[in-house]
């Protein structure tokens, strides 16, 4: 291998701006989440009204939880009607038994070290589009759906209750609910190692510096050296 | 008995003056959370509709719900059973026994067809044939079809009508299943609580007799009335709950300064009751009130979101008992061991397979 011989515009502002976002407030709803469901630092003695220890972590929360959301719905209309052929959904067909077809084969049998060829795609992977549409998509609805009906139970009667307040029957109440949503959110770090080791793996396999274009967009082609 | 007798008539029988007619209205609109406006509705209801004949069965339960609807304290068990509903059958309360019981109970079935209020107290055995529990020689299963097919409305009372209670906990050995899911085709008021609060067992009552109509109901079939908030809501100590200021265990200073019992496996935030407002004995106090958590006995299945003490519940998972916490790094873990683990494959077999470029890279970068 060795010098650049073609540079990729991969992943396009909005892409990136996504990426970054949504990585952030997973990492303060994690955060603050888990100190919600087990709060370590008790304030010393003294009035409630002079703390805000729980309102503040919660605050945090929910603050995290409407950016997440937002960036949420801003990438799926990027995905729908973003001119966009790295971002879009178009390609990702898992209904269709084409799609489970050559290429998902390939890309799980190189990852299973069945084949000795690694396939390369400039965008996701068929194995990577489905961990996404599973971890990122399926997740993120989920987190969103349960926390906004959690949301909701601070106002019954209000948005929140009103449109997602059916999350608490289905989920077979109001604890189940919260169950449910803290043990789904483990799903986000399960991810993150994942993930993480996918593209550094990638990178050193593949060079195509897979890890720096989510900051530069530029995914690079390197030359093949003969023999 | 069965001359139907208005509400008014019998407080006028029992010597009580039209002013305290008026009081007992005016109280109840109050318990209703109705407003004043509604007071000469329910005047006119009491004085012009007969007493609702409620017949008042009793299933798989340990009958805490009779134990709390007879210490109300507004109105009294009197006020109710003697002036406001027509209590024709109730295995526990009545007088008569055996075959004369048994023989009120269809005699009122034919008498009010479709009028009548059935309240189910307990869930029903649904494991062969509903053997495991039997009243009046014949399964409760039976005898609950045969008395709901003909009844206006079902009040399930309690936890174990409304979802199961103790009995149909994991592993459920007698199939006890509550009320909803036997049956279908009837208006349903769940009135969960292991009991509930003998006043909102008597709004309901009322709010059926004086509107014709059940309550207005949420998503889970409960009174919007009583049930629309949770106990952390309305909590008095909610204040400490904000501040993050928490009780660690039962004898620390926080415990003796009344401070939020959330660590302690309140379950509080999750649980959908009016224990906080209304509270219990006449208004005496409620549990969080006397310093222990809330166990959320009003919530479905509450005996398998255990331990009481602790936030986050143990789950059956592999055939122990563990937590979303435990799961999750289990599951975390073993990701990272496996992404460790195919690293160092990875490894091996470039290694092997691209010595050449391998050492031909290392000297271009």
């Amino acid at each position: 291998m060795g010098r650049i011989i073609e540079e990729i515009y991969v992943w396009r502002l909005p892409v990136r701006f996504y990426h970054w976002v949504n990585a952030l407030c997973t990492v303060i709803l994690l955060v603050t989440g888990m100190y919600i469901a087990s709060p370590v630092i008790n304030p010393p003695l003294g009035e409630a009204v002079w703390y805000n220890g729980m309102s503040w972590w919660r605050y945090l929360h929910f603050a995290a939880g409407f950016i997440f959301i937002a960036n949420f719905l801003f990438r799926m209309y990027w995905a729908l009607f973003g001119d966009d052929k790295y971002a879009r959904f178009g390609g990702f067909r898992p209904w269709s038994p084409a799609w489970w077809g050559k290429p998902f084969r390939e890309q799980l049998e190189s990852y299973l070290f069945l084949r000795r060829e690694e396939p390369n795609y400039v965008g996701h992977n068929p194995v990577a589009a489905l961990a996404h549409f599973i971890f990122i998509f399926c997740g993120s609805t989920f987190m969103i759906l349960s926390g906004l009906a959690m949301y909701g139970e601070n106002n019954p009667g209000g948005f929140s209750e009103l449109f997602f307040g059916w999350m608490i029957p289905l989920m077979g109440g109001s604890y189940a609910l919260h169950f449910a949503h803290h043990l789904m959110v483990w799903i986000f770090p399960l991810y993150l190692i994942m993930h993480l080791y996918a593209v550094f793996r990638h990178d050193v396999v593949d060079r195509t510096s897979v890890t720096s274009s989510i900051i530069t967009g530029y995914k690079h082609k390197v030359e093949e050296e003969p023999g | 008995m069965h001359n139907h007798q208005t509400f008014a008539d019998i407080f006028r029988a029992s010597g009580i003056s039209r002013r305290d007619f008026l009081k007992f209205c005016s109280l109840t609109s109050v318990y209703l959370g109705l407003s004043p406006s509604m007071v000469p509705k329910i005047v006119q209801a009491m004085e012009t509709k007969p007493r609702t004949p409620v017949l008042w069965l009793h299933g798989l339960e340990c009958t805490c719900c009779s134990e709390s609807f007879i210490r109300s304290s507004h109105p009294t068990i009197e006020d109710i059973i003697f002036n406001m509903i027509s209590l024709d059958y109730n295995d526990v309360l009545s007088a008569a026994a055996g075959h004369q019981l048994e023989e009120v109970r269809k005699q009122i079935m034919q008498q009010y067809k479709g009028k009548y209020i059935l309240a189910v107290e307990g869930n029903v055995s649904t494991k062969d044939d509903g053997v495991y529990c039997l009243v009046g020689g014949d399964s409760f299963l039976n005898t609950l079809r045969e008395t709901a097919a003909d009844a206006a409305a079902i009040i399930a009372w309690g936890a174990c009508a409304s979802y199961g209670c103790v009995q149909n906990a994991d592993p459920n050995p007698t199939g006890a299943a509550p009320v909803s899911e036997i049956i279908k085709d009837k208006p349903i008021v769940n009135v969960p609580g292991c009991p509930p609060i003998a006043e909102v067992m008597t709004g309901v009552v009322a709010h059926f007799h004086t509107f014709g109509k059940l309550p207005e109901l949420d998503r889970m079939g409960r009174p919007k009335a009583f049930y629309n908030t949770r106990i952390h809501d309305k909590c008095y100590r909610r204040a400490f709950y904000d501040a993050g200021m928490f009780v660690r265990s039962f004898d620390d200073e926080a415990t003796r300064k009344g401070w939020c019992l959330y660590k302690m496996g309140c379950k509080g935030p999750t649980t959908y009751n009016s224990c906080s407002k209304i509270q219990w004995n006449g208004g005496v106090s409620f549990p969080i009130g006397s310093g222990h958590p809330c166990i959320g006995c009003s919530e479905p299945n509450f005996w398998d979101k255990g331990p009481f003490y602790e936030r986050l519940a143990d789950v059956s998972f592999l055939g122990t008992d563990s937590n979303a916490d435990r799961i999750g790094m289990i599951a975390v873990g073993a990701a990272a061991a496996g992404a460790a683990a195919h690293a160092v494959v990875t490894a091996v077999k470039k290694g092997k397979a691209g010595h050449e470029p391998e050492q031909h890279q290392e000297k271009s970068s």
